[in-house]
């Protein structure tokens, strides 16, 4: 919502993102503070930032196909396997340079997510919900047993690099990481202003009213789920060259459900809010590790393992508050809080 | 042949219990429409329970049993109260993603108690093997797919003959409907979930007495829910059904494809049965088909 006074007198200026110099500024501002972190900040804070910015690139996907297309997916974690060993594979055995593999891991998540998704053709809800579960166990079942990658010993793949300079620390990762991100957040925050987007929201609200109204759901709902799942790939094979070791253990069910649960706390059908419950859940989580040294000095009998538990309980607590007292999510939150600020004094 | 119906008799009887599993998952559909994935935990807690009752206390089996379901309803009730409750009108999805929340919070409360040590118990229920046409028995397994039966058979009855059962049936056709002639629909939704929770520590402490309580052990849960949604969500005699079937399938895949590929074809057989299933019968074997309107 605008304050009176302001007019848009272009289509350009109504559909825009950033619409005022103030924003272009902040915009500006923000991503020079973002790329500089390195400079200034500890390895702590560059590696913290890495992780999320991964996970941000595997929750975006998520986010279009559940948030945008209300397509229900718990394989998201699964597809992010399938990126990351198609990574390590092409590294290793073809001799690929990275910077082929990362949008080739994508592509065939990609691929493979269409398979995956193809349950939702015939099914929905909960029902998809547990297809794409089922599908998660049957990737890393194959991930296990086949010997192309590695079975339960995993693979290690090499830190990217140009010519003679290797991408080997956190610091020089994030200049990889943080740039594809930004990218993959451009993309998706386009995606859902255009005819395609609007077309996943119509699937979302109903999809038989979108039937009928001329939107293919066929090709629509399979594109969510490529799109989806190139996500994964992506954000697959970051992590794959940032850790240089793949693992069938890096890629558990539990991770798909946070990825859920970080779509929650942000917010469905938002870009913003993928932002925002990555970060909120990340940083939860970090607060219990640090948390659990005082507990168990106060609890001597428990150790150190509380450490794990906690944070699983921590996340569940925090899933079923934001359901229960804030179903919207922080975005709509940051959504009024910003009304509110613009049209102050007034109320409306 | 006797190896396939060694295998098939013992999938059979491994089947009764995660048809119990989905039975509490179809109880909780069929009144309040909610798919809950939170019956893995209540029935990881009542197989504790049951241990702190029975290994800690060292009370006979059947009273540990008696309290394990009594503080197993409870915990069902409290769910139902605290986390299910205020979620009724809201979209279905969100009371979906609430049992997962769920299953996470007691999940970490769960570890927390183990705190890496697997629990286990000395078997109650008589022990050995016996042989019948050369194919092997275990006695103990016979006994819990027969009190699987029992459960069944009471749960049908339940439905069919009381009035609370009535009420039940009523609800799960509509809600709307059975609160205009006068059903407490909320008070149905309880007792819903506090039979669901009860029959989930019968299945929790049959199970925990052949794998040890253990961190893998709320994961059944997600075996019930392939289990409810290959018979049908919203059918009993499906649950039955459909345990059985997931049973054979395991054991009968994992006895032949096993040594083929080296192992671990039981915990995927199930999903590829599922997608094969839903594929052909979106709603499940016995689920009643359901038609949109816009």
């Amino acid at each position: 919502m605008q304050p009176c006074g302001t007019f848009y007198e272009t289509y350009g200026q109504d559909t825009a993102v950033i619409r005022t110099r103030l924003q272009w500024i902040i915009l500006c501002v923000s991503l020079a503070a973002l790329l500089t972190t390195p400079l200034y900040g500890g390895y702590y804070m560059v590696s913290l930032i890495n992780k999320i910015a991964i996970t941000i690139v595997a929750v975006l996907g998520l986010q279009l196909v559940m948030g945008y297309c209300g397509q229900i997916s718990f394989g998201q974690v699964a597809f992010m396997a399938v990126g990351a060993y198609t990574s390590a594979i092409l590294t290793l055995d073809l001799g690929c340079p990275f910077w082929v593999a990362l949008p080739l891991s994508g592509l065939t998540a990609g691929v493979i997510g269409i398979i995956g998704g193809a349950p939702s053709l015939r099914i929905k809800g909960f029902y998809l919900a547990l297809a794409t579960i089922a599908v998660h166990f049957i990737i890393t079942w194959l991930v296990m047993h086949l010997q192309i990658t590695g079975t339960t010993n995993g693979l290690h793949p090499p830190y990217p690099s140009i010519g003679d300079f290797v991408f080997d620390t956190d610091e020089k990762m994030f200049y990889i990481i943080v740039p594809v991100m930004l990218l993959m957040t451009y993309f998706a925050k386009n995606i859902t202003r255009s005819r395609v987007g609007r077309a996943f929201v119509a699937i979302r609200d109903n999809d038989l009213a979108a039937k009928v109204m001329g939107v293919d759901l066929f090709y629509y709902k399979l594109l969510a789920f490529f799109i989806a799942c190139f996500y994964a790939g992506i954000a697959g094979s970051l992590s794959a060259h940032y850790y240089t070791a793949v693992n069938v253990e890096q890629f558990p069910l539990t991770e798909a459900v946070y990825f859920v649960g970080m779509l929650i706390v942000g917010g469905l059908g938002s870009i913003t809010g993928v932002f925002f419950g990555v970060i909120f859940i990340r940083l939860l989580d970090e607060m219990v590790i640090f948390a659990a040294r005082p507990l168990a000095d106060l609890f001597p009998l428990l150790g150190l393992a509380p450490a794990a538990s906690l944070s699983v309980s921590a996340f569940g607590l925090i899933i079923m508050l934001f359901l229960i007292f804030m179903p919207r999510g922080l975005a709509h939150r940051w959504e009024t809080f910003k009304a509110s600020y613009r049209l102050y004094p007034f109320a409306y | 042949m006797d190896f396939f119906l060694n295998l098939s008799i013992s999938g059979l009887l491994n089947g009764g219990l995660y048809a119990l599993v989905a039975l509490s998952i179809v109880l909780v559909y069929k009144a309040t429409e909610v798919v809950s994935l939170a019956q893995g935990q209540l029935l990881a807690f009542g197989a504790l329970f049951f241990w702190a009752a029975y290994m800690g206390f060292g009370l006979p089996a059947w009273l540990s049993l008696l309290i394990a379901i009594a503080l197993g309803g409870v915990l069902g009730f409290a769910v139902e109260r605290l986390c299910m409750r205020p979620l009724i009108g809201q979209p279905l999805f969100s009371s979906f993603l609430m049992t997962f929340a769920l299953f996470m919070f007691l999940d970490g409360i769960f570890q927390l108690v183990l705190s890496g040590q697997a629990k286990g118990y000395t078997s109650f229920l008589p022990t050995g093997t016996m042989e019948m046409a050369q194919v092997k028995i275990s006695v103990g397994d016979l006994v819990s797919f027969a009190i699987c039966l029992v459960v069944f058979g009471a749960m049908i009855l339940i439905f069919r003959y009381t009035k609370v059962g009535l009420g039940m049936r009523a609800t799960a056709e509509s809600h709307e409907l059975a609160q205009s002639v006068g059903i407490r629909v909320r008070r149905i939704f309880s007792l819903v979930w506090i039979i669901s929770a009860a029959l989930c520590v019968v299945a929790g402490v049959t199970l925990a007495r052949v794998m040890d309580i253990h961190y893998p052990l709320p994961w059944i849960a997600t075996k019930g829910l392939v289990v409810a949604l290959v018979g049908g969500l919203d059918s009993i005699p499906g649950a039955l059904l459909g345990g059985l079937i997931l049973g054979l399938v395991e054991n009968v895949a994992a006895g032949y494809i096993d040594p083929l590929v080296g192992g671990g074809v039981k915990e995927v057989a199930g999903y590829v049965l599922l997608l094969l299933i839903l594929l052909i019968k979106p709603y499940g074997i016995s689920g009643q088909v359901r038609i949109e309107r816009i």
